[in-house]
């Protein structure tokens, strides 16, 4: 049985949430694996989301903010920027494959980037196969 | 959370939703979800039938939350929180999933997209258990007005308001009012006097007991929010000692103008060595002693005026000024009003005569026999010193592109038409007041388009040249526009605060201070005292920075909280 | 004439370093006066008795158990529910029963890597004495076994229901005599408490002085001179006293030292190191990609500081490397 990548997106209201919005109004087509939860801006996105979307099951999360210079709130999208690189480095020294977790920029024009980046990132996680996180946490639970 | 009552509403979209989606599978995966009392599928759930449902259905039901999956809330979500509000439901305690934007219009695979129907749901209603009722507040709104520049953006903004009855503060940099327009002799392209456009208005400004003009002085600090600003100015006008001076306000207009480019930058043109090359505004002072003339005293034989220094140039500034264009060919008409046989040379790269009345004064201007020599963008003009034997101080070499031929002109006296560019202080304004800059310094309006005076600050406006080079009626235009606006906030008499911001949980805050640099608001204040830091909800925009930032989780944003997002992903992973 | 019966206590050690019970031992007198009205039945470092005593005992004989050290392998965890059989109050003593502690930091690595590195490929081991341990061994034509080595290390709550969880590495002693009376008098907070710490973060104790936050460089504490007045962090060196509760009485950053976060994290807080994390990144002064790498490439061991104490207790809680 092949199996779905299950894929969380946290994306900013005032450019990612739009250009994904963009992105049906065109009726632009992308897989159906993202399940996508809307914050205002991407400086709301605390890397502790990340990890509990991990533990929870995901098998990848993208995170998507305003182009840096666009941010609705000025600068907020730099928070995001800055706390990003270190939350790699953390995931890496836990093991947790580098494509599993993604940010980049979507502005509120870009429809067709929004499904391209979602596309491209469903290929990588789905040839990364299942995130084993969850069921190994189940495990080691049951285990006691 | 404890006893939710949830409603679950499927929109069918007609079939925008119901072609792709299984909406009757959504539904009933949602009426087996613990504490989901009802759900229903239903054709338009925006249409007023719709909205009766829920409204139905909250009274009848004696439901206290609302989850509606359907288009993005970015269409609707208004809708349905007015749909619950009277039902007599807090209009926060309603969620949307979006199952159409982000689901059937991007899906083709109807399994899998119903599949993501039924988890986005389940995401909505595992938040909404835990959102609260969010109440707005409101404030009182102070009625005088802090104006930022006494040109003559800050002059016409000022005197709207305060020939409306209201208390005005007019802060100057310099020791006079006029700003750049003082500069000037006549303005384009009707030929006024710009001194009688301003002895107007300031002869207007004495006269109103309204206005408090407060010259050499700055502005030092803004504190506070929309409706309540505590502003403190600084005077120093070199003989008192500097005095500080604080005052309340609703609302504060910018109005700092700009100022001209640097022409020493570009040597080409010799500016600073050749004592004949001069700037716009040097002429302009020319003019108003009523002779032109060279440095030495002669009459120009050949004047030349050149375009875009310093504008639309990759190297400077890439924009346009706009301005400069018709003030350089009311120069070349003053010119040879005054010196009916000089030579006057107009080297430009575009015309831009985009005003009204305009393109007549091109036309007027071609036909007081104005030379026109077009060079191209990126290109440039080089001015040099003329040999003894050549009957002109200076020559100008020229690529010219219409002719297409490189071409030689004297000049006596050239007049470089220098562009506007942002002040000096202008980031440092930018900071003060909390409003952003674009790349080339130019203060940032909330909507190009569609909201040009209001920046993302409730509060502060812009107007005039410090948004971008402009002419006198477009600043006009957005001085009153500006004014207009402020005058019907005073006209409501209080401010409402939207009731989504973040709070500090003053029991957790440990006064670390990690959150304090990271509004762009400064909507965060510190209590030595109590060593707690605090938000301000009014100013407030609840971007979530400080709520993720925060590292004892003391931050709660509201409408956003973590327990919120957790239990929405827990939905959609589901 | 009857004497009102003593306080029936236990203290026990899983993978532990000692140090807790060391803590207990550091309340000086007031540990005689525990002495006078308790009966230690439990207590490996300092008293005698055996498994076969606890096991002898009704369940719920003890009144309270203090378990400090994490979960390693199988007799951690037999002893663990042991004790809480015979325990009416339970209580996670110190940061490696209420969060795994510094032990938990063995998640990010294998026991074979584990074994390898002690048992085989250590240049301290004798030649021909490369062996590694096994759980079960035939002698005589009898079974011998030892404790089983998990995979990973797990917190006490992971494997029984605890009451109370006293934080630290160690605990402050204060903190401990505090716990104890607590239970003595009969005052104990509702059940599942953090108990013997503070609901604020370190910095709410702190005396440094906090201003700016605003970092261009990470400094490890031997490379500056610091400013013994003014916050660690606002000086680039790192202090997980903002994300860490206070209790301790701050005997790190007043000694100069960052906070190491041992008394874990803040009440609303789920993942200490990832808060953390937030907080830091968030102070970084730049908006720069390639000086955000620099500055953070100035944290060499980021998943060792921020989880030093709290690996196991974090969402992820062990390496998940296939």
């Amino acid at each position: 049985m092949s199996y779905e990548p299950k894929i969380v997106g946290f994306l900013c209201n005032w450019c990612s949430y739009t250009g994904a919005d963009l992105a049906g109004t065109s009726r632009i087509q992308y897989p159906a694996n993202i399940r996508i939860i809307r914050v205002m801006c991407s400086a709301r996105i605390d890397p502790t989301f990340v990890v509990d979307a991990l533990a929870q099951g995901a098998d990848g999360v993208l995170i998507c903010g305003c182009h840096p210079g666009d941010c609705h709130y000025s600068e907020g999208n730099y928070k995001a920027m800055r706390r990003f690189p270190l939350l790699k480095k953390l995931l890496k020294s836990y093991g947790v494959e580098d494509e599993r977790v993604r940010q980049t920029w979507v502005s509120a024009s870009e429809g067709q980037r929004f499904a391209d980046v979602v596309t491209d990132m469903t290929e990588r996680v789905r040839a990364l196969g299942p995130s084993r996180i969850h069921a190994t946490l189940l495990t080691d639970r049951l285990e006691r | 959370m404890q006893n939710s009552r949830i409603g679950v509403y499927i929109c069918n979209c007609g079939s925008n939703i119901a072609h792709i989606v299984d909406a009757e599978a959504v539904k009933e995966s949602a009426a087996a979800l613990p504490d989901v009392v009802i759900a229903r599928s239903y054709r338009y759930m925006c249409s007023n039938p719709g909205q009766e449902m829920i409204i139905q259905d909250i009274r009848e039901l004696g439901l206290n939350r609302i989850v509606v999956s359907a288009c993005s809330p970015r269409m609707h979500e208004r809708t349905f929180r007015n749909a619950c509000k009277t039902g007599g439901l807090n209009p926060y305690l309603c969620e949307m999933a979006n199952i159409r934007e982000q689901c059937s219009w991007v899906h083709a695979d109807k399994l899998a997209a119903t599949e993501k129907a039924i988890a986005l749901t389940k995401g909505a209603v595992n938040r909404v258990r835990y959102q609260e009722p969010l109440d707005s507040l409101t404030a009182e709104m102070c009625a005088s007005t802090l104006v930022l520049g006494g040109g003559i953006a800050g002059l016409t903004a000022a005197l709207e308001l305060a020939l409306a009855g209201h208390p005005v503060y007019l802060v100057e940099k310099t020791d006079r009012l006029g700003g750049n327009l003082a500069r000037v002799d006549l303005t384009a392209p009707y030929l006024d006097s710009a001194r009688d456009l301003l002895t107007e208005r300031i002869t207007h400004l004495r006269d109103n007991s309204n206005i408090s003009v407060m010259l050499s002085s700055h502005l030092k600090n803004l504190s506070g929010f929309v409706g309540n600003y505590c502003a403190i100015v600084e005077t120093n006008n070199g003989h008192n000692p500097p005095e500080e001076k604080t005052i309340h306000v609703g609302n504060v207009i910018v109005a700092t103008g700009y100022k001209e480019f640097d022409a020493s930058r570009i040597t080409h043109y010799g500016y600073g060595k050749l004592p004949n090359v001069i700037t716009s505004f040097e002429f302009e002072q020319m003019l108003r002693t009523g002779r032109v003339q060279t440095k030495s005293g002669q009459l120009p034989q050949y004047v030349a005026i050149i375009h875009c220094v310093g504008s639309r140039s990759k190297e400077f500034h890439g924009y346009c000024s706009r301005v400069c264009c018709m003030t350089a060919l009311k120069y070349a008409h003053e010119i040879k009003s005054a010196l009916p046989d000089s030579y006057v040379s107009d080297v430009y790269i575009d015309m831009h005569a985009f005003g009204k009345g305009c393109e007549d004064f091109y036309k007027k201007s071609s036909e007081v026999k104005t030379l026109f020599l077009m060079y191209g963008k990126n290109e440039r003009p080089v001015i040099r010193k003329a040999d003894p034997s050549d009957d002109c101080e200076m020559l100008i070499e020229v690529d010219e592109k219409l002719s297409g031929e490189r071409i030689e002109i004297p000049a006596d006296l050239v007049i470089l038409m220098v562009g506007m560019e942002a002040r000096p202080d202008s980031a440092e304004v930018a900071r003060l007041v909390n409003i952003s800059a674009d790349k080339d310094g130019w203060f940032i309006e909330s909507h190009p388009k569609l909201d040009p005076v209001a920046t993302t600050t409730d509060g502060i406006y812009i107007a005039g040249t410090c948004v971008a080079p402009k002419d006198i009626p477009d600043t006009v235009a957005q001085a009153r526009a500006a004014a207009g606006r402020i005058l019907a906030k005073i006209a409501k008499g209080k401010i409402e605060i939207d009731g989504v911001f973040a709070e500090i949980n003053e029991d957790r805050c440990s006064g670390c201070r990690m959150c304090n640099d990271l509004c762009p608001y400064s909507a965060i204040e510190f209590d030595v005292v109590k060593k707690r830091s605090h938000v301000i909800p009014a100013a407030c925009k609840a971007c979530g920075a400080c709520v993720a930032a925060c590292p004892s989780s003391a931050i709660k944003g509201r409408h956003f909280t973590d327990q919120q997002i957790y239990a929405q992903i827990g939905g959609v992973l589901a | 004439m009857t004497e009102k019966k003593k306080l029936q206590i236990a203290l026990y050690w899983g993978a532990a370093c000692g140090g807790c019970d060391v803590a207990v031992l550091d309340t000086n007198e007031f540990i005689l006066d525990v002495a006078a009205l308790a009966d230690i039945r439990l207590w490996p470092i300092a008293v005698d008795g055996k498994y076969q005593d606890v096991e002898a005992m009704a369940d719920g004989e003890l009144d309270l158990t203090l378990f400090n050290g994490a979960v390693r392998n199988s007799e951690n965890e037999h002893i663990a529910k042991l004790l809480r059989r015979k325990s009416k109050t339970l209580v996670a003593f110190g940061s490696c029963a209420y969060m795994g502690g510094i032990p938990g930091l063995a998640n990010l690595t294998t026991r074979e890597e584990i074994f390898t590195t002690a048992y085989l490929n250590n240049p301290s081991i004798e030649p021909g004495n490369r062996t590694v341990p096994y759980h079960e061994t035939q002698v005589d034509g009898m079974t011998l076994d030892i404790p089983s080595f998990y995979k990973r290390v797990y917190k006490l709550a992971d494997v029984v229901d605890v009451d109370y969880f006293v934080p630290g590495c160690p605990p402050a002693p204060d903190q401990v005599k505090n716990v104890i009376l607590a239970v003595v008098k009969g005052e104990l907070p509702p059940r599942k408490s953090v108990v013997g710490a503070s609901d604020r973060a370190v910095c709410d104790d702190c005396k440094r002085t906090k201003e700016e936050k605003k970092t261009k460089h990470f400094y490890r504490p031997f490379e500056i001179i610091q400013d013994p007045e003014r916050c660690l962090m606002e000086q680039g060196i790192l202090c997980m006293g903002a994300a860490t509760r206070s209790g301790c009485g701050v005997r790190c950053p007043n000694s100069n030292q960052g906070c190491r976060g041992c008394y874990g994290p803040l009440p609303e807080v789920t993942d200490q190191g990832t808060k953390f994390l937030s907080a830091l990144a968030s102070t970084i002064d730049s908006k720069d990609p390639s000086e955000i790498e620099e500055i953070i490439s100035q944290l060499p061991d980021f998943v060792g500081y921020a989880y030093r104490f709290g690996m196991p207790a974090s969402k992820l809680q062990r390496s998940h490397r296939s």
